[in-house]
């Protein structure tokens, strides 16, 4: 750890993909190799800091470098996606819990997307993939607003379904001319697959009210709520539990979260 | 008990009683004998929490900016400032006329907390005029449904009013910098003077505006200059005189010094005006007329 | 104990100030806080000072690092925070307990915020016991001793025409070691007197509060706020902050600030979200924050009693009325 947490270290982005019209995935590299091994699920400050800091979760990693799936929403994030390659940004972390390895290991994973919020939800599918026998049978749940908002499109219709053991849902709001997918709503299309939860546990992460219809569904489909994970967004500043905003009761979502299941969560006050 | 407080405690019971209005804004004593805190009243069993004391010095008008969308009629207890706070309010077109019953409450002026602190609650005669009614042009309130009480005799307005105003201006400029300075380096930009002000009516404030930031969060004398001065200007020609800011800053920044040297120009050059008497006001900036002085010097 | 006549006092503060910055409570710009003792400075003994001493450690406005941008280029300079030894003269049990809960928040949980402990590291606390209670005093409603500090270096006593001076800790002692310091003496601490003013009955917190996240309490309680952040900044325990940058063309630096959860933009989301959207889950917060959430994460109450945000507060939202009243619906659920 660095003497100083909240000092970032200057990085280098490296490549940059066009996902959609709003979100761009940035591969930042570093002088020395990466500073930090992040575990599925965690999180880091990304900066430009003549504009601004934010807390991303980090998508992905290589040996080299790590990855952030960012989607355009206020001026630092506008000014990410106007930056290109050879852009230097600063970079602290990793920050936040990350998503619970031990108490996935050895079951099978359905996990449930939305939007961007596949972004974290990427990081634990590449780690699981490879890391394949340690997990059952993985089913991976994801929808979007329009065929053209759908993240990660290569990974979605090209890798993951060939995985072994792997399953891919995929569903938007509304198609277009050559959509030839399901369309519906995630929460939606989750119950017409209805997939037993035995022996599961349940990974989500998407728009607040996707999250909020498809707990609904779940509690129908009759999940325990110890079984379903999701995570939590929240303003946050420091990212080292000190700086006091992103608290919700007496957790604080950068150090005791991003990642919380359902039974947490039912233990704080619903102020998220 | 006061006769006042006792006819605030019956409107109040009444108004709610008959389902006219689902609040009344008031006074209720606070923790220490010299607080009287705003009380907002839902139910007609609450009324007798209400008082009218010589602590009664929250201008509550600000409150109805809360709930500014709103169509719930509440009732407001005022004193002549505070009525100039509603016919800011009005004249701004932040509220509507018909949501809100007055009940004037005519003002003999308010005695100072501050020289109260640490003293054994008792005879108040002693105690110093509040700061803030010290140089009240309208002790009566100028708007109200229904008034409490007889009116007041106004006090014919002196040269005080400005003279702590005069006081600065004879300063040189480097002096009247420095004092400035000084004022404003022990700002701790809690906004409290912003909020409680029913000028600063805005429903977003650009201050706090994260997106761009127009007002560095850094607290640092330029910053705190840069935000008192823009207030001050921005209330300019529609600052009331109730005083709040200044009650409520916990630094003791003279900013009513600041509010009244632009009155006092305005005075100068558009003649004698003060705002919040008319809810058909124009303010002497809000308005061009082709004779306005126009030296720049 | 080591005694001193109160006209020894300044010769004994010059002393110590050899090699280091001595803080006392002194008027200063219009204002009462701490500041460096200098020859010829008035002190301030009368109450708490009004800037509590969480400035020293935690200042309003405090730079994190320097940047250089040029074109694509990104270099972070780091900024080596002076830790110069510093003694704090005449913070009172209070002060000083909520010194301690700063302590908990910047150094431990996972984290050691290192510009908070380069500050705190090498500060010595002379606390100064309390003779009477002030008008809007609770100390000891959280169970502390308004004569006494735990993590006091030294103990000042006021004994009329004399200080009186106990060393709490080795450094303590040192500190007395001075030439031209007190003389050891037989004296007694002086007796505390007077009834405290105000109470907060703590026996249902924190858990009783666990229920009441939604009760209709909160519908009420907030309404006179005015949203200003004199409570949050006059606390001598609140230490939430905002990181913010002040850019200058080709280079700048970031800064870390106080901020208030009483703040509209505190919580707002970049989207536009914001989860404590009104005043009424911005007061509920604050106050669970100081009598629930506190004590589940440090194991202390958010609050020391100190009394500056029931004398500052522009409209009397006083925390022993909130909690007070917070226990008679505990008690009546």
């Amino acid at each position: 750890m660095p003497e100083n947490p909240l000092l970032p270290m200057a990085g280098q982005i490296e490549r940059i993909i066009t996902e959609t019209p709003d979100v761009k995935t940035f591969h930042v590299t570093f002088t020395g190799g990466k500073p930090f091994v992040p575990r599925p699920g965690q999180l880091a400050m990304v900066s430009l800091p003549a504009v601004g800091e934010g807390m991303f979760s980090i998508s992905s990693q290589g040996e080299q470098h790590l990855e952030f799936s960012i989607k355009k929403a206020g001026m630092l994030t506008a000014a990410l996606h106007e930056a290109e390659t050879g852009q230097m940004v600063g970079v602290r972390g990793p920050y936040g819990n990350g998503f619970p390895l031990d108490l996935c290991r050895g079951k099978d994973l359905l996990f449930i997307g939305g939007g961007i919020g596949l972004a974290p939800l990427r990081s634990m599918i590449v780690y699981c993939l490879a890391h394949r026998s340690d997990f059952g049978h993985i089913q991976i749940i994801y929808g979007a607003r329009s065929p053209a908002d759908l993240v990660f499109k290569e990974e979605i219709f090209d890798r993951w379904p060939h995985e072994p053991d792997t399953e891919v849902n995929i569903t938007v709001d509304v198609g277009d001319d050559n959509w030839q997918g399901h369309v519906g709503f995630v929460p939606a299309y989750l119950e017409e697959l209805n997939p037993d939860p035995a022996g599961k546990v349940t990974v989500t992460c998407g728009p607040p009210i996707m999250i909020k219809f498809v707990l609904q569904a779940l509690d129908k489909m009759r999940y325990a709520p110890e079984n379903i994970v999701t995570t939590l967004e929240m303003r946050m500043k420091c990212g080292i539990g000190k700086c006091g905003r992103c608290n919700i009761g007496s957790s604080y979502v950068c150090l005791d979260g991003p990642v919380f299941t359902l039974a947490q969560l039912q233990n704080l006050p619903d102020e998220y | 008990m006061n006769p006042i407080t006792e006819e605030m405690q019956q409107i109040a019971s009444e108004l709610l009683t008959a389902q006219e209005v689902k609040c009344v804004l008031g006074w209720e004593k606070g923790t220490l004998w010299y607080q009287s805190a705003p009380a907002f009243i839902f139910s007609p069993d609450e009324a007798s929490r209400l008082v009218w004391d010589e602590f009664c010095l929250p201008n509550l008008s600000s409150y109805l900016l809360d709930d500014r969308y709103s169509q719930d009629r509440v009732a407001i207890f005022v004193k002549g400032c505070d009525s100039r706070g509603i016919v800011r309010l009005l004249s701004d077109q932040q509220l509507s006329r018909q949501r809100v019953y007055l009940i004037g409450v005519p003002c003999p002026g308010m005695k100072d907390p501050a020289a109260a602190l640490g003293q054994k609650p008792g005879d108040t005669s002693d105690l110093p005029v509040a700061s803030k009614c010290r140089h009240c042009t309208h002790r009566n309130p100028v708007l109200y449904d229904r008034l409490l009480g007889q009116p007041v005799p106004e006090v014919e307005p002196s040269g005080e009013r400005f003279a702590h105003v005069d006081e600065i201006e004879k300063m040189g400029i480097e002096d009247r910098y420095a004092f400035w300075e000084k004022q404003f380096a022990r700002c701790i930009r809690c906004f409290a003077c912003r909020n409680v002000c029913p000028a600063c009516n805005c429903t977003y404030c650009c201050f706090d505006l994260d997106e761009p930031r127009w007002l560095d969060k850094e607290v640092a004398p330029s910053q705190n200059a840069f935000y008192a001065l823009t207030r001050a200007f921005h209330v300019a020609g529609r600052c009331v005189e109730c005083g709040e800011c200044e009650r409520v800053c916990p630094m003791g920044i003279p900013i009513m010094a600041l509010n009244r040297k632009i009155i006092k120009d305005i005075n100068e050059l558009f003649g004698d005006y003060e705002a919040g008497l008319e809810t058909s006001e124009q303010p002497p900036l809000g308005r061009y007329n082709p004779d306005d002085p126009d030296n720049f010097a | 104990m080591y005694v001193l006549d109160k006209s020894q006092l300044p010769s004994f503060l010059e002393a110590m100030a050899a090699g280091r910055t001595v803080f006392v409570p002194a008027e200063a710009g219009g204002m009462t806080r701490f500041v460096p003792w200098q020859a010829g400075i008035q002190l301030y003994w009368e109450e708490n000072p009004v800037i509590s001493p969480k400035e020293l450690f935690f200042p309003q406005t405090q730079v994190l690092y320097g940047y250089r941008t040029l074109g694509q280029q990104l270099e972070i300079l780091s900024r080596d925070e002076g830790n110069s030894p510093r003694v704090i003269f005449g913070l009172r049990p209070c002060d000083a307990a909520a010194t301690g809960i700063m302590d908990d928040v910047f150094l431990t949980k996972g984290y050691e915020d290192s510009l908070y402990r380069s500050r705190r590291q090498n500060t010595l606390l002379v606390v100064l016991a309390c003779r009477r209670p002030g008008p809007a005093c609770f100390c000891t409603s959280f169970g502390l001793d308004p004569t006494r500090a735990d993590n006091a270096d030294l103990m000042l006593y006021d004994l009329g025409a004399e200080w009186g001076l106990e060393a709490v800790s080795p450094a303590g002692q040192d500190l007395l070691a001075k030439p031209a310091g007190p003389v050891e003496r037989q004296a007694a601490a002086p007796e505390f007197a007077g009834d405290f003013p105000l109470e907060i009955k703590v026996d249902h917190l924190p858990s009783g509060l666990r229920p009441m996240f939604r009760h209709q309490v909160w519908d009420i309680m907030y309404q006179k706020c005015l949203g200003c952040g004199t409570c949050t900044y006059l606390c001598p325990v609140c230490h939430c902050f905002d990181i913010q940058s002040h850019n200058r063309g080709v280079q700048g630096y970031r800064y870390r600030c106080w901020d208030s959860c009483m703040f509209s933009d505190y919580t707002l989301m970049a989207g536009g979200a914001n989860p404590r959207p009104t005043k009424k889950e911005r007061v509920r917060n604050r106050f669970l924050h100081k009598l629930q959430f506190m004590p589940e994460r440090y194991g202390k109450f958010g609050c020391v009693g100190c009394g500056r945000c029931v004398l500052k507060c522009p409209v009397n939202l006083d925390i022993t009325q909130v909690a007070n009243r917070l226990a008679e619906v505990v008690a009546n659920a």
